[in-house]
């Protein structure tokens, strides 16, 4: 479909978590390039950092040390350069609180970390396909709210 | 205020003493007038016997003149000439005096004058007798004549002396006649008066004693008001104080001298006393809101703290107006209270609101350690689990693969369970917004969520028109998502499940013992449906936290969900009850305020 | 103030198209739908300009004719769903006639190129249109469901919920609420 594999920014601090997702990606038919930072910080340098270049989807979870997901969400949108990044936030919390808060914030997807690894890889296609479609199909990104359990 | 004594008698004592006082002084004035009118009585009676007396002595002057003439003619010794030649001067004199006498009596000064002319012509006679008796001139019956009428004019003069005398005599007699009238009279008179005044006077001192009594209770129940008033003081632990803005005066109560440490009336107060027993800390407050009362003419509650001589810190609330008397003087009046115990109270309060709000926190924290922390490690043993692979299980001996399925459907539960708790402890937690839903629509939300097992059992759900309520609107979506999913999950094998949904306005009155009667009208939505039910005995027991009607292996379900629809209920001031016939249906009932 | 701005993606795709070729001088006829004819051939240095040019806005050259169908099964896709009478066709019918292929094989050519079905991605045009009219915010939830030509509010609400996981009125609350935020 597209020449360039889809470019995927995962922040946790999880080990597991990361593995996880690692993967999931792999599993999946879309071709991905996934990479990971550990913690809100290290992702703040990541992003800011001109010769890096820009995920696709950033996954963001919320509970990280030293900076937390939420922080970074709103950094991120007060950055003019980083602003326009699709940001799901992948996440353990489900308290409505969270979700719309985020939401409001600025993020485009909430994803509530699956107790499944099959429901992750449907999660994750998903929210690929999803994403490729508003990146490819006209759809309007200020719109894009997913919120997937 | 009503103890103030009513002493009317004042004034009637009043009235009474100045009849008194007249009438004592209209005596003295009578007495007075009775004692002039003797006086002139007397005078008078002076009076008539001095003119009888000048009247003899001129007769007698006369009759002096008439001897010594007589004495002469027949001597013609010029020593009997002697009285003849002083009688004139005699009767002169008594003459003057007479006039004098009779100046107030136009009668007898008439009298006076006929009197004097008959003198002079007797006189005149004694010349012509003296004429003709001289032997040079002597005329026998010239001088018979004379002395002839010198006689007759005599007897005149005798009758007209005589005359005088009795008008004056029947003037005393008169006017002695009215004075012995007035002065008849006048003692029944006086007596009777006497009597009146002594009796006013006896009047007024039986008032003036029964005021008096009157007088003492009252005052003893002055005193005693006096006392319970210092007494509620020291009770009530307040005091008073005045401050007479014209006199500069202050005074305290008995019991602010104890607020502030001292025996009553242990020192004089003056303006600045009280500041210096305030905190200095807030002795700026203090004396600002001083000023202020002065110009305000009243104080808002000042709050403060007092530094007691033995450098003990009370804490003081004080207010005070400004009151204009009737004398239009100036008093400041304040009232101070002794707020330590209160405010040693509150901030025992506000500590123990402190310790809540920090277990408050800590709870807070327990949700988010369930939310997170707690269901990392499940979700991982969840996944990791979905991680080992059918190839992975083939390999497996058999009491392995089936540990697997039991941690798999412990795990399972586990997390049906925290997922749950969390629902629960969060329709506790969570902010409470109140936001005017359309039921209706919460209901499809409720629905959609529970599409799967809708589309999985085939069931039929039918609802009234539902009303527009003001609620917290994702708690009202929960509980009907939790009262519909427990309709479905407890459906009857082989028949289509379904709910009706109806909705109708109820009276609170109607339901005295369910619902708050506050509100007068609620919304009674009832959920009907043709599940397995429950046996009605337990209609108040599924509502208790981790009450289950089944078995876990049975049904799988966690005992809150109805814990949560009470509790939803409830945030809502709202009631939720159950009824049911086993194998029938059941029928759940949520009033929610209007 | 806010305003609200109606706008014609393929208007504005097709003017941008033109604008960035006309400014490297290609001779071009535009064929509608995304396609254009070139007259002459373009050397691989040229056609890396373009792409580069035409790259920040999103803009690819398909290479693939099996991407290229897709892209067309897309736009007509769009352009149902955006026509105001798209209650008067059925979409298999409308994409069959209009791209003159039978609706299986687009089918099958649209899940092999982008993974989802050509009923999925309807959807979520039409979720996403009744995105914009609930911004917009002038039609109820009913009025959307009838202009959708779903069968009733509910299905629209469910079908909204399904494809985003959020309701309608969460999802109007959340962008009005980031609106606010913004400010």
């Amino acid at each position: 479909m597209q020449k360039n594999a889809l470019y995927i920014l995962l922040a946790d601090d999880d080990e597991d978590d990361r593995l996880f997702f690692k993967d999931a990606f792999e599993e999946i038919k879309i071709q991905t390039n996934v990479d990971f930072v550990h913690d809100g910080m290290q992702l703040m340098d990541h992003l800011l950092n001109p010769d890096n270049k820009l995920p696709d989807i950033l996954f963001l979870d919320l509970n990280m040390p030293k900076k937390t997901g939420k922080e970074c969400l709103i950094e991120i949108k007060k950055t003019e350069r980083l602003k326009n990044i699709i940001i799901a936030i992948y996440s353990t919390s489900s308290s409505e609180e969270d979700i719309e808060d985020t939401f409001i914030q600025g993020a485009n997807i909430y994803i509530k970390k699956p107790s499944d690894f099959n429901t992750l890889k449907k999660i994750i296609n998903e929210v690929v396909t999803v994403n490729w479609h508003y990146h490819t199909s006209g759809l309007n990104r200020d719109n894009f709210l997913l919120r997937l359990k | 205020m009503k103890w103030i004594p009513n002493f009317n008698s004042s004034n009637s004592l009043r009235v009474i003493f100045v009849i008194a006082v007249f009438i004592l002084l209209f005596l003295s004035s009578i007495a007075y007038k009775h004692n002039q009118d003797l006086n002139e009585s007397s005078k008078l009676v002076m009076h008539t016997y001095e003119i009888n007396i000048q009247l003899e002595r001129l007769m007698s002057a006369i009759k002096d003149a008439e001897t010594g003439q007589r004495g002469y003619i027949i001597t013609r010794n010029a020593r009997f000439l002697t009285p003849y030649i002083y009688s004139r001067d005699k009767v002169n004199t008594s003459f003057i005096t007479l006039k004098k006498l009779t100046a107030d009596n136009p009668v007898q000064q008439r009298n006076l004058q006929n009197l004097f002319k008959l003198i002079i012509q007797r006189f005149v006679s004694f010349e012509n007798c003296l004429k003709y008796s001289d032997p040079k001139t002597y005329d026998k019956r010239k001088l018979d004549n004379h002395m002839f009428g010198g006689r007759i004019l005599m007897e005149n003069i005798r009758f007209k002396v005589d005359e005088m005398n009795d008008i004056e005599k029947d003037y005393l007699s008169k006017r002695l006649k009215i004075y012995a009238a007035e002065i008849s009279l006048s003692p029944l008179f006086s007596v009777s008066l006497f009597l009146v005044a002594l009796c006013f006077i006896l009047l007024a001192y039986r008032q003036i004693s029964r005021d008096f009594e009157r007088l003492k209770v009252f005052n003893k129940r002055l005193l005693i008001s006096n006392g319970l008033i210092a007494e509620s003081e020291v009770i009530g632990k307040f005091s008073t104080w005045q401050w007479d803005l014209d006199s500069q005066k202050i005074d305290y109560s008995d019991n602010q001298f104890r607020l502030l440490g001292y025996e009553p009336n242990a020192f004089v107060p003056v303006k600045e006393t009280f500041l210096d027993f305030v905190h200095p800390d807030d002795k700026e407050t203090v004396s600002k809101s001083m000023e202020g009362i002065l110009n305000k003419k009243q104080l808002p509650f000042v709050y403060y703290k007092i530094m007691l001589p033995s450098h003990e810190v009370r804490y003081f609330k004080s207010t005070g107006k400004l009151l204009t008397d009737q004398q239009g003087s100036k008093i400041l009046l304040g009232i101070n209270f002794d707020i330590t115990d209160e405010h040693l109270l509150n901030i025992e309060l506000q500590e123990r609101n402190k310790e809540l709000e920090k277990s408050n926190k800590e709870l807070a924290s327990f949700n988010h350690v369930a939310s997170h922390d707690l269901q990392e490690p499940l979700r991982k043993i969840q996944t990791f689990i979905s991680r080992v692979s059918d190839a992975d299980k083939a390999v497996m001996s058999q009491s392995a693969r089936d540990y697997i399925a039991k941690i798999e459907v412990s795990a399972k539960r586990m997390r049906v369970l925290i997922d749950d708790l969390l629902l629960f402890s969060r329709t506790n937690t969570t902010k409470k917004e109140f936001i005017k839903s359309n039921l209706n629509e919460l209901l499809e939300n409720a629905e959609a969520e529970l599409t799967e097992i809708i589309d999985e059992k085939k069931a039929i759900i039918t609802a009234a028109k539902l009303p527009k309520l003001s609620v917290i609107p994702y708690q009202i979506e929960q509980l009907f998502i939790n009262l519909i999913g427990n309709s479905l999950k407890y459906s009857q094998p082989n028949i289509t499940p379904e709910i009706s949904i109806e909705s109708e306005k109820v009276l609170s009155a109607d339901y005295p013992d369910l619902l708050e009667q506050d509100v007068k009208k609620f919304h009674k939505i009832t959920f009907t449906d043709n599940g397995m039910g429950f046996d009605p005995q337990f209609k108040e027991t599924i509502f208790v936290l981790f009450q289950r009607l089944h078995s876990k292996t049975d049904y799988p379900g966690t005992g809150i969900g109805l814990a949560i629809c009470k509790k939803i209920a409830d945030n809502h001031k709202g009631h939720i009850i159950a009824d049911s016939i086993l194998n029938k249906g059941s029928v759940f009932t949520v009033f929610l305020p209007d | 103030m806010k305003l609200f701005i109606k706008f014609d993606i393929n208007t504005i795709c097709s003017l941008y198209l033109k604008q960035n070729l006309e400014q490297q001088n290609i001779n071009f006829t535009s064929l509608g739908f995304g396609e254009i004819e070139i007259a002459d051939n373009l050397d691989a240095d040229a056609l890396e300009t373009l792409k580069n040019n035409l790259s920040p806005c999103g803009f690819e050259i398909v290479e693939n004719q099996k991407s290229v169908l897709v892209q067309k099964i897309k736009d007509a896709i769009i352009e149902l769903v955006f026509m105001d009478d798209s209650n008067n066709y059925k979409s298999s019918v409308f994409l069959a006639e209009k791209l003159n292929h039978s609706y299986g094989y687009l089918s099958n050519v649209f899940s092999e190129v982008t993974y989802s079905s050509i009923e999925n991605f309807i959807i979520l045009q039409k979720i996403e249109r009744a995105k914009q009219l609930i911004i917009i915010n002038e039609m109820s939830l009913t009025e959307i469901a009838f202009l959708l030509n779903y069968s009733s509010v509910a299905h629209l609400s469910t079908q909204f919920k399904n494809t985003t996981g959020i309701t309608p009125s969460a999802f109007q609350r959340i962008i009005k609420k980031r609106r606010e935020n913004l400010k």
